[in-house]
This record gives C-alpha cells, sequence and structure tokens, in this order.
C-alpha cells in the first residue's frame, strides 16, 4: 500500500514536468513565465543540492579519518583542503585574487595532468582491445585507428610525400563518410532513447525521484 | 498559436498515447527483448558480486541534473533503483556515486526507495550515494579511492560523460571489476569501447532498466523506440531520393 506522500510527490513531479514541457512547445506567455520560474527554483534547488552533496563528502572522508580506513591520510588531506577553501572563500569571496591562484596555480595544472594521462591510457587500452577482441571488431577498430594515425601526422621522415598526401585523404574519408555516417546513426538513436526516458517520466513510470 | 505549437502538442500526445497502448498491448503481445551480451555479463557479474561479499559500484556520471545532459542519469537512476533490488541479500550493497550534488541526493533516493520496496531500510545509509567532486576531473580523481576500499568488482558507469569517462572506465579494468559503460555521448561511447570490457552503443544506456526486469512500459517504449527509428530512416531514404531525382529542392 503506497502512501499519500508517494502519490503526492509523484502528481507533483508530472505536473511540473509537464509544465516545462507545455512552456516548449506552446507559445503562451504566461506558461514561458512559470517555465522560466520552475526553471529558476531548479537552479537554486541545484545549488542547495551542491551544498549538501560537499556535506555528504564531509561526512564519508570524516568517518574514513576517524575509523583509519585504509588511505586515511588522503581524506585527512581532503578535509583540510576542502576546509581551507570553503573558509578562505567565505572571508574573502570566491572571486578574489587568493582563491583564483589557488584554483589556477593547484586544481587547473592537476586536471589538466589527468587529460595528459588520457593519451597513454588510450594507447594500453588500445592494444587490450586489440589482444582482447580477436574477431571483426577488433580488426576494425585496429585499421581505423592506424588509418586515423598515419592520416594525421606528423611524420618524421616524408611528411610531403605523395604516400603521407594519400593517408589524409584516406583518414578524410573514413572519417568523414563511414565514421561520420555511423554517428549519425547513433546521435538519431540517442535522440529516440532521451525522448522515449523523457516519456516514461512524465508518464510517472520512471520515478527516479524515489517513492 | 502556430501551426508549428499544433504539431509540437500533437507530437507529444501522439507518442504518449502510443506509449501507453503498447504497454498495455504488453500483456497479450510482450516485447521480446535482443539479447545484449554486456547485459547478460552484468547479470552474471551481480551474482557473483552477492555471493562473493563484493561491491557493485554505479556512476551516474559527471553531468548536472538540471542541463540538457541529464537524460542518461535519470536513465541510470532507474537502473540503479533495479541493481540495489537485485542486491538486497549482499552484506556490502551497492555504492553509487556522481560529479553532481543533485545526483548524488538522485542516487540517495534511488536506494531508499529500493531497499523500502525490498523490505531492507537497515541497508540504506546516505553516505552510499555520493558526490565524488564537483568537476569532471576531480571526480575521476576520487574514484580510485572508492573502487579500491569499498572492495568494488562490478563497476557500472551509467550518466553523461565527457573524455573523462575513459579514464573513469580505465580505473575499472584496473581494479579488475567487471566494466559496463553507457552514456549519451558518441564520441565518449567510441573511448568506452576502447577502455571498457562492456560498452552500451547508441541509445542502449536509455534501455539499461528495461534489461533489468524492468516495467511494462519500459519494455514498451523500446517498442515505439524502434518503430519510430523505422518511420524516421524511411523519410531519410524518401528524402534522399527525392531529392537524388531533384523532385525535392
Amino acid at each position: 500500500m503506497r502512501s499519500i506522500s508517494h502519490y503526492l510527490w509523484t502528481g507533483l513531479a508530472v505536473l511540473f514536468g509537464v509544465l516545462v514541457l507545455a512552456g516548449y512547445v506552446i507559445d503562451l506567455p504566461a506558461l514561458h513565465a512559470i517555465r522560466g520560474m520552475l526553471m529558476q527554483w531548479a537552479v537554486v534547488l541545484a545549488a542547495a543540492a551542491l551544498l549538501l552533496g560537499l556535506v555528504n563528502m564531509l561526512s564519508v572522508h570524516w568517518n574514513k579519518v576517524g575509523a583509519q580506513e585504509k588511505g586515511w591520510p588522503y581524506s585527512a588531506i581532503l578535509l583540510l583542503a576542502l576546509l581551507t577553501t570553503f573558509i578562505l572563500g567565505l572571508v574573502f569571496g570566491p572571486d578574489s585574487g587568493l582563491l583564483l591562484a589557488l584554483f589556477n596555480d593547484i586544481q587547473q595544472p592537476v586536471e589538466a595532468s589527468l587529460v595528459a594521462l588520457l593519451a597513454v591510457t588510450l594507447t594500453v587500452a588500445g592494444f587490450r582491445v586489440v589482444a582482447r577482441r580477436r574477431n571483426l571488431s577488433g580488426l576494425v577498430f585496429a585499421v581505423s585507428a592506424l588509418i586515423v594515425l598515419l592520416g594525421t601526422g606528423p611524420w618524421l621522415i616524408g611528411g610531403n610525400s605523395g604516400t603521407f598526401l594519400t593517408f589524409g585523404e584516406l583518414r578524410a574519408w573514413w572519417s568523414q563518410v563511414w565514421a561520420a555516417g555511423g554517428a549519425r546513426g547513433l546521435l538519431l538513436g540517442v535522440a529516440l532513447g532521451a525522448t522515449m526516458t523523457g516519456l516514461r517520466i512524465l508518464l510517472a513510470s520512471d520515478r527516479p525521484y524515489g517513492d | 498559436m502556430t501551426l508549428l505549437d499544433l504539431v509540437g502538442i500533437g507530437l507529444v500526445l501522439a507518442l504518449g498515447a502510443a506509449l501507453v497502448g503498447l504497454t498495455l498491448s504488453e500483456v497479450r503481445w510482450p516485447t521480446t527483448l535482443r539479447r545484449i551480451a554486456a547485459f547478460d555479463a552484468l547479470d552474471a557479474a551481480i551474482e557473483r558480486a552477492v555471493e562473493a561479499g563484493d561491491r557493485v559500484h554505479f556512476s551516474l556520471g559527471t553531468g548536472s541534473l538540471i542541463g540538457s545532459d541529464c537524460a542518461p542519469a535519470l536513465a541510470g537512476a532507474t537502473a540503479l533503483a533495479k541493481i540495489a533490488e537485485a542486491t538486497t541479500m549482499s552484506d556490502r550493497p551497492v555504492v553509487a556515486s556522481a560529479g553532481d550534488g543533485a545526483l548524488a541526493v538522485v542516487a540517495q533516493d534511488a536506494l531508499r526507495g529500493a531497499y523500502a520496496r525490498t523490505g531492507a531500510k537497515e541497508h540504506y545509509r546516505a553516505t552510499t550515494g555520493r558526490m565524488l567532486g564537483p568537476t569532471p576531473f576531480s571526480y575521476v580523481a576520487a574514484l580510485p579511492v572508492i573502487l579500491s576500499s569499498e572492495k568494488v568488482s562490478v563497476h557500472v558507469l551509467a550518466g553523461s560523460f565527457g573524455m573523462e569517462g575513459a579514464l573513469a572506465a580505465e580505473m575499472g579494468e584496473r581494479q579488475r571489476a567487471l566494466v559496463l559503460a553507457g552514456t549519451d555521448d558518441v564520441q565518449t561511447q567510441a573511448l568506452f569501447s576502447a577502455t571498457a570490457e562492456h560498452s552500451l552503443v547508441g541509445e542502449e544506456v536509455f534501455s539499461t532498466g528495461a534489461y533489468l526486469q524492468g516495467s511494462s512500459m519500459q519494455r514498451a517504449s523500446l517498442r515505439l523506440q524502434d518503430i519510430l527509428r523505422l518511420v524516421l530512416t524511411a523519410v531519410i531514404l524518401l528524402g534522399t531520393l527525392l531529392r537524388t531525382l531533384g523532385i525535392l529542392a
């Protein structure tokens, strides 16, 4: 037996969903105003949820330090960094030079190094795919990667040779005809899948907001 | 109200009606789902994880709930609830993570609802639905810790991911976990096909719920999706033919 609150929350979620959707498909000023207001509420709630997420993160790592679980020193560093930046942000403001320096000199370089790591990761993963999938898809993957790499260059020697130019044209044909055609087919499927997910939520069949 | 508005309203209503109609017809003509190796492997891996006392980690991605990229995460939340129900017997319940505070709340809600439905409310902890980091790469940087400390043997990625998704999948592979990854971004799907053991292609990420013992409406929506795909393909082919013949400008 479901509680009254279940029907209430489901009804409200469906109503708000329908109002926002109607604001997009019906050109009425009143509906546009309602849609704008609901979207603003969503932005405010998302900001509050970010704070909740931070509290959640704090509690996870606090418990980890308290129980001295494996890797607890990392949690301690995270707590220290989080509280320090939070307090500095409250005192000096989020646009202060100190906080911007912390972001530009610590956060950004660390994230950039992770992007650099991606190149190595993908190379290793590429070799693993060839070793693991000894079938047609593995072969297509390996051949495509080879064509794109050779066609994009630069080559150490023979960078202006006819072979290099041929590989360049082959790469363009491969990526602009075969890959782009396949990607458009996939995008069509993704759009349909997203539409169906939205419809299921509007019809209260899927309730990602819980019971 | 313009003609375009009416077409828009008509389309939404027609799709809604078709979905309800196909759902009702599920009793008499149930949808047969084609086998997808990734979901077969996921079922088996979840069973093994429950028996071995390992944990399932479910990622809702690095997108946001209020962004245009929220659809795969919402589909993922439904799948998360199904997996939480399936692992109720385990000593180590599912742990979910997201790169957005609101999505972490959605994950917590999905877990709470799943445990309430299966009569195992004691399994729910607010810390099993976590926000790992507010930016895509800070989220990925925090992943290895959760994967190793929580003894994860099944690593599911179903949400919005950019290129950081490749690192997220690779971290699961390094943990020797079963990695199943799906997203809506086509370029990231290509990265997943290289880095994840089982990757979901195209719209398969949206069908995760249906494959995990989903509702009749979830299965019916897959059938409607296929019908629409056929219609759109026919329209595209017709348009190409008319243009080639010079009939369409």
